[in-house]
């Protein structure tokens, strides 16, 4: 477990929390739990240009390389997509839509991790 | 298009013939993500060793094709796309209870997991509860 995954934990559980507090307090989507989405974004692009770097620098990825560039792929789309998904329609549920962003790039970052080491 | 989106917070109006809208959305988001992450386990499933265990790998791109009809079908309005989710929605549920059934009885002929085996604990039992969910859904927001 590196830096990103811890970084993806953190920001990630941080996210859902806020996102779910503001879901349960009826509240639509507004720029703290967008932000807190939108984190979890630049977190997913430092990784990336993280990992470019790595590999660049002669790294090895243990498992199926492109796996991980599949996951890490998927995940930087997703939370571009809930903020997209949940700000079409600003209601109390698109809060919950972005509480599941944290959770799931947390998780894909678990993965990543596995597959890397 | 489908003229449901208000951009005042707060309510939005009562239209019977859509299902994208509410707690709606957010079923959706998790049939998104399934649809994606089924489609790219089968993928990758079939691409790389889909000869170890043909009958598993076929029946993972059986899920990912389920997730992706339940996933569109429910952003649709109208009463086709409603048939077309309830179909979907009922393959899933018969699909995870079956496949949950036989991976854990006989584990031999799932060497492989699909998103369905064990009743899909290998993601939290989500496969599990997403077509209950849906169900629930579909029943509120059944056409007149």
């Amino acid at each position: 477990m590196d830096g990103y995954f811890y970084a993806l934990l953190i920001v990630g559980l941080v996210s859902t929390i806020m996102c779910l507090v503001a879901g349960l307090m009826k509240k639509a989507p507004n720029d703290p739990t967008i932000y807190s989405v939108l984190a979890i974004e630049v977190v997913l692009l430092v990784y990336l240009v993280g990992s470019i770097v790595r590999v660049a620098l002669g790294e090895q990825i243990a498992g199926e390389p492109w796996e991980f560039w599949g996951y890490l792929i998927t995940a930087l789309i997703i939370p571009l997509g809930a903020v997209y998904w949940a700000i079409l329609e600003r209601t109390r549920w698109s809060n919950f839509v972005l509480a599941a962003v944290g959770v799931t790039v947390f998780v894909m970052g678990a993965r990543m991790n596995q597959i890397w080491y | 298009m489908t003229g449901t989106e208000t951009n005042s917070a707060g309510q939005q109006p009562k239209q019977k013939d859509t299902r994208n809208t509410g707690p709606g959305r957010l079923l959706i988001a998790v049939y998104a993500v399934f649809a994606l992450s089924a489609t790219a386990r089968a993928g990758y499933q079939i691409a790389t060793k889909f000869a170890e265990a043909p009958l598993a790998h076929i029946l993972s791109a059986f899920a990912a094709v389920v997730y992706i009809v339940a996933t569109i079908s429910l952003a649709k309005p109208g009463r086709t796309w409603f048939k077309v989710s309830l179909a979907a929605v009922l393959t899933e549920l018969v699909g995870v209870l079956v496949v949950g059934a036989i991976s854990l009885f006989d584990p031999v002929a799932f060497p492989h997991d699909t998103v369905w085996s064990l009743f899909g604990r290998g993601y939290g039992f989500v496969p599990l509860l997403l077509p209950i969910l849906g169900l629930l859904w579909l029943n509120k927001r059944r056409p007149s």
